[in-house]
């Protein structure tokens, strides 16, 4: 009984707060709808460090859509403005999770480890929260000491996921990352390595370099 | 107004649509077009590259330049096959003279710096060190990129650390950390008088409160950018006065002149524009703006006005003078590898795991003085490397997977003069050299809570 409580709790708070995003916000991009499609990835025999920061390369300077997934490279955010508490506006961009998804060319089922090339304009978010991969769940993830990240290792907190584009000599680090509503995705130097907030997350299975 | 109820209902709002989303319950809007045209918008080409500089090298360590290169527009099919990039670095001995040019070798399993050239050994230990840029080439587009952007106006230098007083911090040990001697300045979260705001809307993590600064009266002065404004605590005011600020509201940095004007670094770009650097006058009036010639990292208040750290050069390049703001072009033929200070010189940083390699450098490359700093526990990122008389202030944050502090260390010739350790404070995310300031004798730094921001600071003359 408690558990319903709380679900129906959860259920409550749910629809309350989805018709107040609504009723707040009746802006709505067309840019998923117009643009994204639901083609399946193309499986690939391997994937290396540089090929996936070309593929991140080519989402910087587009826009962050939370549990979106799909973008296109004109360089542009085509949905800007677009309502911060409302996952379900169609905007262009992932958020940090979909994002880090893509970039590592993961699978949608988490027990296959494989290597997946998703279009660009493919919306999907993936099974992952930034939560889920900095506990190391599903096949391709683990969780490693963040002394010893390398370029396209994550730092993730519960809250959200960036990958090291680079590191620097004052030891931060540039990190490639769908930041919020406000900044897109792109690369930005952050200090996300030394914060406790954040743990090392590492893809399994990159062929170097 | 604290967003966190906000945040909260937000989480829960994601978890289920995701958690629906991933069940196959929730289709994605326009799930319902299954077979659109991948037909993305032709992209220009570019051209991006990585590169980290060996600034301070040691006796007995091999001089290597690498780089990483990536380019595009590329096909998704064959992205893992590399940029195929070509380039030369131009490398001179010291800090005069014509530059020599070395072609970059491809090494294919190289990890990272798939293109490298090795420097002699006679450029290497030449006492003022060696100066170079890379010219770097997709042979894909023809596109090509100078790094660091100055090219042969401003090079990077790598000196070689003779004889470097050593530094050995052992293992840390964390919790001994510092009481500050006084907190000037207190807000809590909101966007009331006096109180300091957070980013609102779906944002990852806490922000607010992003950047502070204290000038030579002890005034500090905080950036308040999601309420648009600069909160200024004079010494002994009970509460602060606001300065309010056109500023885009997301995370950026901020350097308070001699003169009282102010200097915001806005590290994210407003719609299709490059990020940039705004100027106001004491009272907030807009003085001007301009546009950084690269990805701006942190902001200093040079000798000669403000500095911005641009990556990926990873040089400090200054962004006015003499109360001009500097366009791009100027910019980048005024970079350098350090931080400057005062007229002339510069203070150079290299943290390489846990080590962390500085010196001081004077305007030709000669050393004045250096110093390794090792530890048994991870070092991070360097907040603060600035003299103090004639020793070096630094604050280096040490961590491991679930602690984190800052080192203060007071390095003098012979070595560490003095040291303690103070707590990370960083509830809220902030820019991300913007932690510690060092202010007529006394460091202060920048923490926050679930609560608010506060400003503490500690005294060095006197202990």
């Amino acid at each position: 009984m408690p558990a319903a409580r709380t679900l129906g709790l959860s259920v409550s708070l749910l629809a309350a707060f989805t018709l107040a995003a609504a009723a707040a916000h009746a802006y709505h991009t067309r840019f998923v709808a117009e643009n994204c499609h639901t083609n399946p990835p193309q499986p690939t025999s391997y994937i290396t460090r540089d090929g996936s920061i070309t593929v991140a390369l080519r989402a910087r300077y587009e826009g962050y859509q939370w549990g979106g997934g799909c973008w296109n490279d004109n360089d542009l955010d085509d949905s800007p403005g677009d309502p911060t508490q409302d996952p379900a506006t169609g905007g262009e961009g992932g958020d940090c999770s979909g994002f880090t998804f893509k970039v590592w060319r993961e699978s949608l089922d988490e027990s296959d480890a494989g290597f997946y090339q998703w279009n660009m304009l493919r919306n999907v978010h993936g099974p992952y929260t930034a939560d889920r991969f900095r506990l190391g769940h599903g096949a391709p993830n683990y969780a490693l000491a963040k002394a010893n990240l390398v370029k396209m290792d994550a730092l993730a907190s519960t809250g959200h996921i960036g990958m090291i584009y680079a590191p620097n000599a004052d030891g931060t680090d540039q990190i490639i990352e769908a930041k919020g509503e406000a900044y897109g995705t792109g690369i930005w130097t952050r200090t996300y390595r030394g914060n406790t907030a954040y743990g090392g997350v590492r893809r399994l299975g990159w062929t170097q370099p | 107004m604290d967003n966190r109820p906000l945040l909260a209902g937000a989480a829960v709002l994601a978890a289920a649509l995701l958690g629906a989303s991933a069940a196959g319950l929730v289709a994605p809007a326009g799930a319902e077009r299954p077979s659109l045209p991948s037909s993305p918008p032709s992209p220009e080409p570019w051209i991006e590259a990585s590169h980290l500089p060996p600034l301070l090298r040691t006796a007995g360590e091999t001089a290597e330049l690498r780089f990483d290169v990536y380019c595009g527009p590329a096909d998704e099919a064959q992205v893992d096959a590399g940029c195929p990039a070509a380039g030369s670095v131009f490398v001179r001995p010291g800090a005069a003279g014509p530059f020599r040019e070395l072609p970059l070798v491809r090494e294919q399993s190289a990890f990272p710096g798939r293109l490298a050239a090795r420097i002699s050994d006679e450029l290497a230990r030449s006492p003022r060190g060696f100066e170079y840029y890379a010219v770097l080439r997709s042979e894909a587009s023809g596109r090509s990129l100078t790094l660091p952007g100055g090219g042969a106006a401003a090079p990077h230098r790598s000196l070689l650390l003779a004889d470097p007083a050593t530094v050995a911090l052992g293992r840390h040990v964390f919790g001994r950390v510092r009481r500050p001697d006084a907190t000037p300045a207190r807000a809590s979260w909101g966007r009331g008088p006096g109180q300091v705001g957070l980013e609102q809307g779906r944002v990852p993590t806490p922000i607010g409160g992003s950047s502070f600064d204290v000038d030579a009266s002890g005034t500090v002065y905080l950036l308040d950018e999601a309420n648009r404004r600069v909160l200024r605590w004079r010494p002994g005011a009970a509460s602060p006065d606001e300065v309010p600020l056109d500023v885009n509201g997301t995370i950026a940095d901020l350097a308070v002149a001699p003169d009282g004007s102010l200097h915001v670094l806005e590290t994210t770009a407003a719609h299709g524009r490059p990020p940039v650097l705004r100027s106001f006058a004491p009272d907030g009036a807009p003085r001007g703006a301009v546009a950084l010639a690269e990805r701006p990292a942190a902001l200093l208040r040079g000798p000669e006005g403000p500095v911005v750290l641009q990556h990926p050069s990873g040089q400090w390049l200054a962004a006015g003078r003499g109360g001009r703001l500097l366009p791009p072009g100027e910019q980048r033929r005024a970079g350098s590898s350090g931080r400057p200070h005062g007229r002339a010189g510069e203070v150079v940083v290299l943290r390489q795991a846990n080590e962390l390699r500085l010196a001081v450098v004077g305007p030709v490359g000669d050393l004045w003085s250096s110093w390794r700093v090792t530890s048994d526990t991870p070092l991070g990122e360097v907040q603060l490397a600035e003299p103090l008389g004639d020793r070096l202030l630094v604050v280096v944050r040490v961590y491991t997977e679930e602690q984190a502090e800052f080192a203060v260390l007071l390095l003098g010739d012979r070595g560490l003069a003095k040291g303690f350790s103070v707590a990370a404070s960083e509830w809220a995310e902030t820019a991300p050299l913007a932690r510690f300031r060092l202010a007529a004798g006394a460091l202060y730094r920048l923490g926050s809570t679930p609560d608010g921001v506060v400003v503490d600071r500690f005294d060095l003359e006197a202990r």
